[in-house]
């Protein structure tokens, strides 16, 4: 496009609308440099000299002088260089629009579209339903009488709500909907105000309903007066929601967390957790296991050794001598290296104040019943009191976690490294069996699902494993070979 | 006239201050910086510092659209007020005012008001403040021959003399209510004070464009106003206004060479010097050196004005109840 | 607990607050009355008895009779104000803010904003307005809707003696200006009064004159216990209303009234001026804004008609919303389906 510039009547001061074309200094055709005088503009008020902003030709000249006034805004004269071709002269006043630059310019352009034709010929051309046309001396609005017309409200008893008693869409939709059964929720509880405490009315009547103090509440409503949010935080969750909460809009209440940052322990195990879970290829081993004989056993055992031996006691002993009998998942990872021990160091899962905790029973498997709870007993204890040290949880082969006091069935645990399994112990259960003989009894199981490290133990080694810890378990008398 | 050559010099000074204050802010106005209406006093300057230099705190003064010399006079700090007139937050009322809305009640300056006519009621309230505390003190309004005809002024001279308030009408009358003329608008003849005495009023007049005739008038006010029970009193200074009802007024009213004239016969500032050379009280010497140090404490304050903070958008919500 | 009438409230507390602090000065045209007659002082009090005895107790300094001068009382209230007395003035009629108005909205209000918050303004205009004497069109008003909308101002209206008590002593010690709207109607009507001397009620905090759940009427002055008949004659019916007297409109209670629509959902604002821009059409459409899916009906509001008040008897009781009136309303609201 080439350098083609409109020349408008301008606008000089709030109240110039319109102006006349006194006189041209330039003809068309002719050059103008900047600064020089190009015509003359009169309004009611003054008469100004327009100088040119710019050097251009003055290509066409639409407005000659004359007493004629064209309102602010209007094209008076294209202004462009010397070599742009007529036809683009033609083209950019075919298309120019002037700016809507004053209330009169924007008032006075086209009529605004008619507004739609009232009554009959409004109704839509595919109507829901075929339109009943309504003839009537009654005020109604245009948009009122076609939804009328197209629902077939009979308009006669309706009251017009309009200004002078004009029937509104408003009112024809009234008529449309059913007739509500009258309900209605009564008076209220009215709570006066007291000396004591500046609270809103609802305020009041939720602490009346609640028989709540309000004396010792600070406000946090309108120039700090207690408001029902104050009031409603003291009220106990397991009171029913009063009356007057009925229908109210649920209302979100504060949420912010506390922000605990990871202590010492924590940074330790949530590093530890993650990567032993990102770079151990786990994989899991299910397997359920009789109690009942472990369970008898337990308490004539304790009661003959005079210790208080839990299950979990028992399984450390069971996981102890299991592993022992297989080295190949008696290991820790080191690297590309496998490390097999021949006694077994049994770390458990302790939940501390301090977060998970996993302090070792070294050799279990030499220990009897006795020793390895009065060990857990000491390791627990240290682990509450927050006094485990690092010689505590160093090393181990493997790991049992029980979950099983917990009610847990069955869960998968991240393997401690470099330990090369981890045992997950859930808690007892009744269930139903099939006996030898065909018959229905019932036995008390526990699941058992051992994470294992593939990298140095394999799928059979690991059932073999668990098939030997199931035998003990089933058959405890082995406990004490 | 025995002023002390100190009070000389003040006196001097003061109204050397308004003068370059104003001329300062009519160049500044001029280049766009400053915004909105304003109202210079120059020319007048002898009114403003004749009455205050008689002036306590505790005596109140009410000022008008036109009341920058009123403030200076009565002792606004000269910085805080050129940072209010370009709207910082540091100005003397947060840039929430402007040049309409100066105001230090601290000092005794009840405000600058844009309304004319609305000082007068405001000055019979503290003047009745003023007698209820039977200390002596006063309170002025200063009005021009435009506020003259406004009802509230009337209703202000009755109410004064009925409850006998400590009120002075200060009636400066510059020849011009905004764009019209003194002689057309004001219906008694060539006369505000007349209209003063008709309300009960003990009534003054003196030249508005002498120092020493205001400065000698207002002892005479002031002493009998100070005496409780005496009630009010009316004083009409006749004065010259230099410049324009509000900057960018193109002043087509005045006649030709009136503006030349003025400022070369009825420039208070130059009476006051030929007056004081004359007597033999003051030298050139003791003039020019304040006329170089204000200019510099003018310059100074424009500086300040240019850098202090500016106001946010929070500010607007200060200072006022707005919980509704 | 002492039992006086609306206006014996409004006496008996300025003459506490003035016997408090001496500051506290009032000026008005009659509020002594008698002043240069024959007669002699008090000869008779102001029209409304609102300042018997004040000039017998605290002198002509304090209570201080002036002319018919409505800007220059207003005018003088604002300069009293600025130095440093808390004056109480009386407008008389509410009608005259017209001839005072420049005083009220461009000065009072304004002060503290206009000089950067370096000053206070403490003072109370007071002025009696409402229908119901027959006063016709310059007399009659309820101009809160005017002075309502007024930055800097607070406006006050009380609808019981105790309410007068307490608000007016907020008033009195309040750092703005305060405009005190009493109702020229409740002048007679006797209530319970609190006797604490320091009894005060904050602005801002509506009182709860019945409780129900289905709707919520919103009103204050005469026209409340218009509201509260219409609420004690549903109650029998089995329908439950919050009927809700403002006490001020700036500040304005906007927390008692969403919290009473949340609960009931129907809204019905009852107000003794016309309803262009008037209160009604505000708390309506705050409600709107603020509590709009709590609505089981549109919000309405109930107003005189769009005219000046009318004289004889016939008129003035068919321009200002009446007990029918208001039920008509509610029950409308109510059947909105």
């Amino acid at each position: 496009m080439a350098n083609i510039k409109p020349f408008c009547m301008p606008k000089w001061g709030i109240e110039m609308t319109e102006g006349t074309i006194a006189e041209w200094m330039v003809k068309e055709g002719e050059a103008f440099a900047k600064g020089q005088l190009l015509c003359l503009i009169e309004t009611d008020k003054i008469t100004n000299e327009v100088e040119a902003e710019y050097d251009a030709v003055l290509k066409r000249l639409l407005t000659p002088a004359s007493e004629e006034a064209h309102p602010v805004g209007a094209l008076l004269a294209v202004f462009a260089d010397a070599d742009t071709p007529d036809a683009e002269i033609d083209a950019f006043i075919a298309a120019f629009k002037p700016a809507e630059t004053s209330v009169a310019a924007k008032g006075g352009g086209a009529a605004p579209a008619p507004a739609p034709a009232s009554a009959p010929a409004a109704a839509p051309a595919t109507p829901a339903r075929e339109p009943k046309k309504i003839v009537t001396n009654r005020a109604i609005s245009p948009e009122a009488l076609k939804l009328a017309e197209a629902e077939g409200v009979d308009i006669e008893p309706i009251t017009g709500s309009g200004r002078n008693g004009r029937i509104t869409y408003q009112d024809v939709v009234q008529a449309l909907r059913p007739e509500r059964a009258a309900s209605f929720k009564g008076t209220a509880q009215l709570v006066a105000d007291t000396p004591e405490a500046f609270a809103s009315p609802l305020a009041r009547r939720i602490a009346a309903q609640h028989g709540i103090a309000l004396s010792g509440i600070t406000g946090t409503g309108p120039r700090g007066r207690i408001s029902k949010a104050d009031v409603l935080a003291l009220v106990k969750p397991t009171t029913a929601a009063p009356a007057v909460a009925f229908g109210a809009p649920f209302e979100l209440v504060a949420n912010e967390p506390s922000v605990q940052p990871f202590d010492k322990v924590r940074k330790v195990v949530a590093r530890r957790l993650t990567e032993a879970k990102q770079t151990i290829p786990h994989f899991y081993l299910r397997v359920s296991a009789s109690v009942d004989a472990l369970m008898d056993l337990r308490k004539t055992a304790n009661l003959v050794l005079g210790t208080k031996a839990s299950i979990n006691d028992y399984i450390v002993k069971a996981v102890a001598l299991a592993l022992v009998r297989h080295p190949d998942v008696n290991v820790q990872v080191h690297g590309d290296a496998v490390h097999s021990f021949p006694h077994a160091d049994v770390a458990i899962a302790v939940a501390s104040p301090k977060g998970l905790v996993t302090p070792i029973v070294r050799q279990a498997d030499r220990m009897h019943i006795a020793q390895i709870a009065a060990t857990t007993r000491a390791l627990i204890d240290k682990a509450q009191a927050g006094k485990l040290g690092f010689e505590d949880m160093d090393g181990g082969t493997f790991s049992v976690s029980n979950l099983g006091m917990f009610g847990i069935e069955q869960f998968d645990a991240i393997i401690n490294p470099p330990q090369g399994a981890i045992l997950a112990v859930g808690g007892a259960n009744r269930v139903a069996v099939e006996t030898a003989s065909g018959d229905i009894a019932f036995e008390t199981r526990i699941q058992l699902t051992m994470s294992v490290d593939h990298r140095a133990i394999d799928g059979a080694a690991g059932a073999q494993f668990l098939q030997t810890l199931k035998g003990l378990l089933e058959a405890p008398e082995g406990l004490f070979a | 006239m025995q002023l002390s050559r100190e009070a000389l010099l003040r006196a001097y000074r003061q109204m050397k201050v308004i003068r370059e204050f104003e001329e300062r802010l009519h160049v500044d106005i001029q280049t766009g910086e400053i915004a909105g209406f304003t109202h210079l006093y120059c020319g007048q300057e002898a009114v403003a510092v004749g009455v205050c230099e008689h002036l306590s705190v505790e005596d109140k003064i009410v000022s008008t659209h036109r009341g920058h010399g009123h403030c200076l006079a009565k002792g606004c700090d000269v910085n805080g007020m050129m940072k209010e007139i370009w709207g910082s937050r540091e100005g003397l009322c947060k840039g929430k005012g402007g040049s309409m809305h100066i105001a230090d009640v601290d000092k005794g300056m009840l405000g600058a008001n844009g309304i004319v006519g609305a000082g007068a009621p405001i000055a019979v309230g503290a003047g009745i403040a003023a007698k209820i505390d039977g200390k002596g003190h006063v309170a002025i309004t200063f009005s021009g021959d435009g506020a003259c005809n406004q009802g509230t002024t009337f209703e202000a001279m009755n109410m004064a003399v009925v409850t006998k308030a400590a009120t002075i009408f200060v009636f400066e009358n510059n020849h011009y209510s905004e764009h019209t003329g003194f002689e057309y608008a004001v219906g008694t003849n060539k006369d505000i004070a007349s209209r003063a005495e008709a309300f009960g009023m003990k009534v003054w007049r003196g030249d508005g464009t002498d120092f020493f005739s205001v400065y000698e008038t207002m002892r005479e006010v002031l002493d009998y106003v100070r005496v409780p029970g005496n009630g009010p009193a009316a004083v009409e200074f006749d004065t010259e206004r230099f410049f324009g009802h509000f900057e960018g007024d193109p002043q087509r009213y005045r006649g030709p060479g009136e503006l030349d004239r003025i400022r070369e016969m009825r420039d208070c500032l130059k009476n006051f010097r030929k007056s004081v050379i004359d007597a033999g009280l003051l030298e050139h010497a003791d003039i020019d050196a304040l006329d170089a140090e204000v200019l510099e404490a003018i310059e100074e304050s424009v500086r300040q004005a240019k850098a202090a903070d500016r106001p946010t958008a929070e500010d607007v919500l200060t200072d006022v109840y707005i919980s509704y | 607990m002492a039992k006086m009438m609306y206006r014996d409230a409004v006496v008996s507390t300025i003459a506490e607050e003035m016997a408090r602090d001496e500051n506290v000065v009032c000026l008005g045209e009659d509020i002594v009355g008698g002043m240069g007659t024959p007669g002699g002082p008090e000869a008779i009090g102001g029209i409304w008895s609102t300042s018997t005895g004040l000039f017998g107790k605290f002198g002509a300094d304090r209570v201080i009779d002036t002319p018919i001068s409505e800007s220059a009382i207003m005018g003088a209230a604002a300069g009293l104000a600025l130095s440093g007395k808390r004056p109480i003035a009386e407008l008389m009629f509410a009608d005259f803010i017209g001839v005072s108005l420049d005083q009220i909205w461009n000065q009072l209000a304004k002060f503290r904003y206009m000089f950067g918050g370096k000053t206070k303004c403490p003072a109370v205009i007071r002025m009696a307005y409402g229908a119901g004497y027959n006063a016709a069109a310059q007399h009659s008003q309820a101009v809160h809707q005017i002075l309502t909308g007024m930055p800097g101002l607070k406006v006050v209206m009380p609808t019981t003696p105790d309410d007068v008590k307490g608000l007016l002593r907020t008033a009195i010690r309040d750092d703005d200006p305060v405009i005190f709207l009493e109702h020229k109607a409740l002048y007679g009507v006797k209530g319970e009064v609190s006797d604490d001397p320091d009894y005060m009620i904050p602005f801002g905090h509506a009182r709860l004159s019945r409780a129900g759940q289905d709707v919520t009427i919103v009103s204050t002055g005469l026209l409340l216990g218009f509201c509260e008949a219409v609420a004690d004659k549903l109650a029998a019916e089995g329908i439950g209303c919050d009927v809700i007297d403002l006490r001020t409109t700036s500040p304005l209670d906007e927390e008692t009234i969403l919290d009473s629509v949340e609960v009931t959902g129907r809204l019905i604002v009852v107000d003794e001026a016309p309803p262009r821009c008037s209160l009604g059409a505000d708390i309506c459409a705050l409600v709107a804004e603020k509590a709009f899916a709590s609505l089981k009906a549109p919000p309405l509001s109930v107003n005189p008609p769009h005219t000046p008040v009318p004289f004889a008897r016939e008129l003035e009781t068919a321009y200002l919303p009446s007990v029918d009136k208001i039920e008509a309303a509610v029950r409308k609201v109510l059947s909105y389906r």
